[in-house]
C-alpha cells in the first residue's frame, strides 16, 4: 500500500538516510529497528511530509495506494500532503508530556481531527449548515465520535478525560489519548515513532497490546519505530534493521530473530539484555557459602544498613509566605547492601527509587529513621549523561576533581599534582578510553563516553558504595551492554558496591546479585535474582516479571 | 597567519565588526593617555569654529580647541568610568548573585527586594539621589551608577546559580564533598559565562550612556577634564553655527555603543552554537 523507493535525504552534509526502499502492506505492522542516529525517525517524518524543510530528498520516492506523495527534485506538495496527514496517514510520537498542547483541553484536541478532516465540520469549505438545530445536532455526534474514539483506545471515564487539560493526566492516558487522535479518522496507515520509550513498563505493555488491538479492529498498517527489539519482537509482522541510514536487513520476525543475517543485527539481538544464564558473581559464591555455615556472619557484613527509613518531600516552599506541602514519599524502608554486591532496585517512575537513593546519600535532610554507612561517602551515577558532567571542564580535570576535593577535605588523603595526574590516567584506562580524551570537554563525546567518565569519578576516590540512577536508560542497546559489561568488570576489580536503580527488569536480571522491588514508596520484595525471578511472591512483583 | 586565517573564519560576523569598532576605539582611548594631535586645553581665539578639514579632523569649538584631541580624550575618560562602573556592579552581581542564587532562603528573599526597591527608580534619577548626598565628581560618579548597574547583575547571576545549582554535575561535585566556596567560582562559575559577557558589554553600554547622560547635565566629569557628555552640553549653545561640534562626541558615543552591541550580540551567538 505504501511504497518508498530509493529514497535518500541529506540535511546540509551527508545524507542520513540512504536509498531506502520498503513497502508496506495492507494491515501489516512492520518494524523499523535501529539506534539513534540511524536514520529510522528521519524516514518516517519524510514519508509523512514532517521533515523540516532544511532536508532535502535527494533520489527516490514515496507513493500511497498508487499516488505519488513525494518525489525527488519537485518541492513538497503541501495541499496534496495536507489531505492524506490524519485523513490516511497519522502518527504517534515519543514524547506524550510535549506532543499535546498543555493550554487546550484534551476533547477539543481530539475533535480538532475531526474539524480539519472530518465530514461533521460546521464551518470551513463546502457545504455550510443552514439551521441551527442542524448545528447542534452536527457538534453533538461530533462530541459523540470523540468520546467513542477516546474509549476505544481504553481510557475510562471518556467523559471526564473530555473536559481534561494533558497536565491532568498521565503519560500512559496522554499516550492514549495520542493514540485516539491518530484513529479516530481510520487512516490507512499509522507511523509510531518511539511511542512507548517515555513509559514504564507496565504500561508500554498496555500500549503495545492497545495498538495490537487497533490493527486487528481496523485493519490499517502500522509502521512501527523503536529502538527496542524486544518490543519489535512482541508487535511486529516484518521488521527492517536500519544501521547509518541504510537498511541492513529485512525479514519476518522469527526469521529475524531465529537465524539473523547480518553481523550488525546479531550485535543487535546479542545486546539486548535476555534473561538468559549468567555467570555468578564473587558475591553470589560469598553468600552461597555463608548459607552453607562455611562463612561466618563476620564476613558477610552490611555495608549500608537502612532502618525504618521514611522519607519525606518538601513542595512549594519557594516563596517567602508560600506554604510548604510535605509529601510522604517513602514508607518505612528496612534493608541492608552487603559489601560487594550489586544490588538492585526495581519499580515505575514516580514510586520513589530516586528519592530513597538521595536520603542514602544525604542530599535529603527531611527523614525519619536512620542510614548507617559502614564505609566512606557514596558516590552516584546518573541517568542523563549529557547533564552529569560539568561541561566547561576537561575530562582530565573531572577525573581529578574527586581527589582534590578528598584532598581539601582530609589533608592526610591530599595527593600531589602529578600522583593525582597518574591517578585519573590509570582510570582513565579503567574505564576504556584512550589517552587523547584526558584533555577533550564533554560536548565532544557521546552519551556512551560520557557515562564511562561518570562512572570513572564515581569510583576514582573508592567508594564503598556507589548508587547508580538508571545509568543505561538513556543509551542505545549496544552501548548500554558495553557500559553493563563495563560496571560488572569494575566492580569485580574494585568490589565496589552497587545500587542499581533502573526500571528495566531485564537489565536488572543481567547485573544485579539480589532484588529490590518498590511499588509506591514502599518496598514489597527483596531476594536473590534467581529466587525472585523463579518465585515471586508479589502480585506487582509477577506482574513486572511477566 | 594560517591559524588568524582560521580564527577569522570561525568567528561570526557580528563579533568580528564588533571587536573591529570597539577596538579601534579602545585603541584611540588607550593612545590619549599618551598623545593627541593637539593640547586638548590650549585655546585659541584666531582658530575658533573651524570646520572640519585635515588639519582638525572634526573642526574646533568656541575655544578653538581641537575637537577630535577633545573627543580622543573624552572617549579615555568615558571608558574609563564606564569600565570601572561595569567592574564595580558585575563584581557585586557576581558575588552576591552566587550565594543568594546558591543559597536561597531568607537572605535570598531581602536581597531580592532590595534590588526590586533599586530597579523601582529610573536609574538616572537614583544616582543623581547619590550623588546629592555624596557631592559630584568623577569617584562619586563611578560610586553611584556602580551602586545603581548592580541589582541588574545580581539578577542574571543569580537565576544562572538558581538553574545550575540542581544540575547533575554540581549534585555530584556535592557528593565527592567539594566545599561550596569551591562549587561556587569553580564549578558553577564558568558555565554562566556566555550569558555573563553578553550582560557585561549590554551594562557596559547602559554605563556609557548613564555617564554621558551625568556629564551632560554637568555632574559627572568636571571642567577642564573633556567627556563626551560634557563636550555635547557644550556644543548645545552652537548647535546652528557649528554643528560639527554637537556631532563629532554625538556620533562617537553611537559608535562605542553600536559597537558594543554587536560584540555582545557577537559573544551570545557564540555561545549559542
Amino acid at each position: 500500500m505504501i511504497k518508498v523507493e530509493n529514497l535518500s535525504v541529506a540535511f546540509d552534509g551527508p545524507e542520513v538516510v540512504k536509498n531506502v526502499s520498503f513497502k508496506i502492506a495492507d494491515g501489516e505492522i512492520l518494524g523499523v529497528v535501529g539506534e539513534s542516529g540511524s536514520g529510522k525517525s528521519v524516514t518516517a517524518l519524510t514519508m509523512m511530509g514532517l521533515v523540516s524543510e532544511s532536508a532535502k530528498v535527494t533520489s527516490g520516492k514515496v507513493s500511497y495506494d498508487k499516488n505519488i506523495l513525494l518525489e525527488a527534485g519537485k518541492p513538497r506538495d503541501k495541499a496534496l500532503y495536507r489531505r492524506y496527514q490524519g485523513q490516511k496517514m497519522s502518527m504517534i510520537f515519543q514524547e506524550p508530556m510535549t506532543s499535546l498542547n498543555p493550554t487546550m483541553k484534551v476533547g477539543a484536541q481530539v475533535e480538532e481531527m475531526l474539524l480539519l478532516h472530518g465530514e461533521e465540520r460546521v464551518s470551513g469549505t463546502g457545504r455550510r449548515p443552514k439551521s441551527r438545530e442542524e448545528r447542534r445536532e452536527i457538534r453533538r455526534k461530533r462530541k459523540e465520535r470523540v468520546l467513542q474514539s477516546l474509549a476505544s483506545v481504553g481510557l475510562q471515564d471518556p467523559e471526564r478525560v473530555y473536559d481534561c487539560y494533558p497536565h491532568q493526566l498521565s503519560g500512559g492516558m496522554r499516550q492514549r489519548v495520542m493514540i485516539a487522535m491518530a484513529v479516530i479518522l481510520h487512516p490507512g496507515l499509522i507511523v509510531a515513532d518511539e511511542p512507548t520509550t517515555a513509559l514504564d513498563v507496565t504500561v508500554q505493555s498496555q500500549i503495545i497490546e492497545l495498538l495490537k488491538k487497533i490493527n486487528r479492529e481496523q485493519k490499517n498498517s502500522l509502521l512501527f519505530i523503536t529502538h527496542d527489539l524486544n518490543l519489535a519482537r512482541s508487535l511486529c509482522h516484518r521488521i527492517l534493521v536500519m544501521q547509518d541510514g541504510c537498511i541492513v536487513e529485512e525479514g519476518t520476525t522469527e526469521t529475524i530473530f531465529s537465524e539473523p543475517k547480518g553481523e550488525y543485527t546479531k550485535k543487535l539481538i546479542s545486546a539486548v539484555p535476555g534473561r538468559t544464564d549468567k555467570k555468578k558473581s564473587a558475591y553470589a559464591l560469598k553468600r552461597e557459602a555463608h548459607k552453607n555455615g562455611q562463612l561466618s556472619d563476620e564476613e558477610l557484613k552490611p555495608l549500608v544498613e537502612v532502618r525504618e527509613l521514611n522519607v519525606f518531600y518538601r513542595e512549594n516552599a519557594n516563596s517567602l509566605f508560600g506554604k510548604s506541602i510535605r509529601k510522604h514519599v517513602v514508607h518505612n524502608a528496612n534493608f541492608e547492601v552487603y559489601e560487594g554486591e550489586i544490588l538492585g532496585l526495581v519499580g515505575e517512575s514516580g514510586c520513589g527509587k530516586t528519592t530513597l537513593s538521595k536520603a542514602m546519600l544525604g542530599l535529603n535532610k527531611l527523614i525519619t529513621g536512620e542510614v548507617i554507612h559502614h564505609s566512606n561517602a557514596p558516590q552516584m551515577v546518573f541517568q542523563d549523561p549529557y547533564s552529569s558532567l560539568n561541561p566547561a571542564k576537561t575530562v582530565g580535570w573531572l577525573l581529578q576533581e574527586p581527589l582534590r576535593a578528598q584532598g581539601l577535605l582530609e589533608p592526610s588523603k591530599a595527593m600531589s599534582a602529578k600522583d593525582r595526574e597518574e591517578a585519573a590516567y590509570d582510570m582513565l584506562h579503567k574505564i576504556g578510553l584512550k589517552d587523547k580524551y584526558f584533555v577533550r570537554k564533554p560536548s565532544q563525546l557521546s552519551g556512551g563516553q560520557r557515562q564511562r567518565i561518570s562512572i570513572g569519578q564515581a569510583l576514582i576516590t573508592h567508594p564503598g558504595l556507589v548508587i547508580a540512577d538508571e545509568p543505561v536508560s538513556a543509551l542505545d542497546v549496544t552501548i548500554q551492554a558495553q557500559i553493563l559489561d563495563l560496571i560488572r568488570k569494575l566492580q569485580d576489580e574494585l568490589k565496589t558496591s552497587f545500587l542499581f536503580i533502573s526500571h528495566d527488569i531485564n537489565v536488572i536480571y543481567q547485573i544485579c546479585d539480589r532484588i529490590m522491588v518498590m511499588k509506591d514508596g514502599k518496598i514489597v520484595e527483596i531476594g536473590e535474582t534467581q529466587e525472585l525471578f523463579q518465585n515471586p511472591v508479589d502480585a506487582y512483583t509477577k506482574e513486572l516479571l511477566k | 597567519m594560517k591559524m588568524i586565517k582560521e580564527w577569522f573564519q570561525k568567528q561570526n560576523k557580528y563579533f568580528l565588526v564588533g571587536l573591529a569598532m570597539t577596538g579601534l576605539v579602545l585603541v584611540l582611548a588607550v593612545l590619549s593617555f599618551f598623545w593627541t594631535p593637539y593640547s586638548t586645553t590650549s585655546m585659541s581665539t584666531s582658530e575658533r569654529f573651524h570646520a572640519p578639514s585635515w588639519k582638525h579632523l572634526f573642526g574646533t569649538d568656541n575655544f578653538g580647541r581641537d575637537i577630535f584631541s577633545r573627543v580622543m580624550q573624552g572617549i579615555g575618560t568615558t571608558i574609563l568610568i564606564s569600565s570601572l562602573i561595569v567592574l564595580i556592579s558585575s563584581g557585586a552581581g557576581v558575588l552576591v548573585g552566587a550565594v543568594t542564587g546558591y543559597f536561597g532562603g531568607i537572605v535570598d528573599e531581602i536581597v531580592m527586594r532590595i534590588t526590586d526597591a533599586v530597579n523601582g527608580f529610573p536609574s538616572i534619577l537614583l544616582a543623581l539621589v547619590v550623588i546629592s548626598i555624596m557631592g559630584s565628581g568623577k569617584q562619586n560618579v563611578i560610586l553611584s551608577l556602580g551602586i545603581v548597574f548592580s541589582p541588574s547583575f545580581i539578577r542574571i547571576v543569580r537565576s544562572e546559580f538558581i538553574r545550575l545549582r540542581d544540575a547533575d554535575y554540581i549534585m555530584r561535585a556535592r557528593l565527592m564533598g567539594v566545599r561550596k566556596l569551591r562549587i561556587l567560582f569553580v564549578h558553577i562559575l564558568p558555565n554562566i559565562f556566555s550569558v555573563f559577557w553578553v550582560s557585561v558589554t549590554i551594562g557596559f553600554n547602559n554605563a556609557i550612556l548613564a555617564e554621558s547622560g551625568m556629564s551632560y547635565l554637568g555632574i559627572g566629569v568636571q571642567p577642564p577634564d573633556a567627556s563626551l557628555g560634557k563636550m555635547l552640553s557644550d556644543a548645545q549653545g552652537y548647535l546652528g553655527r557649528a554643528p560639527w561640534y554637537a556631532l563629532a562626541p554625538g556620533l562617537t558615543i553611537v559608535w562605542i555603543v553600536l559597537g558594543f552591541s554587536l560584540l555582545s550580540e557577537g559573544i551570545r551567538r557564540k555561545g549559542e552554537k
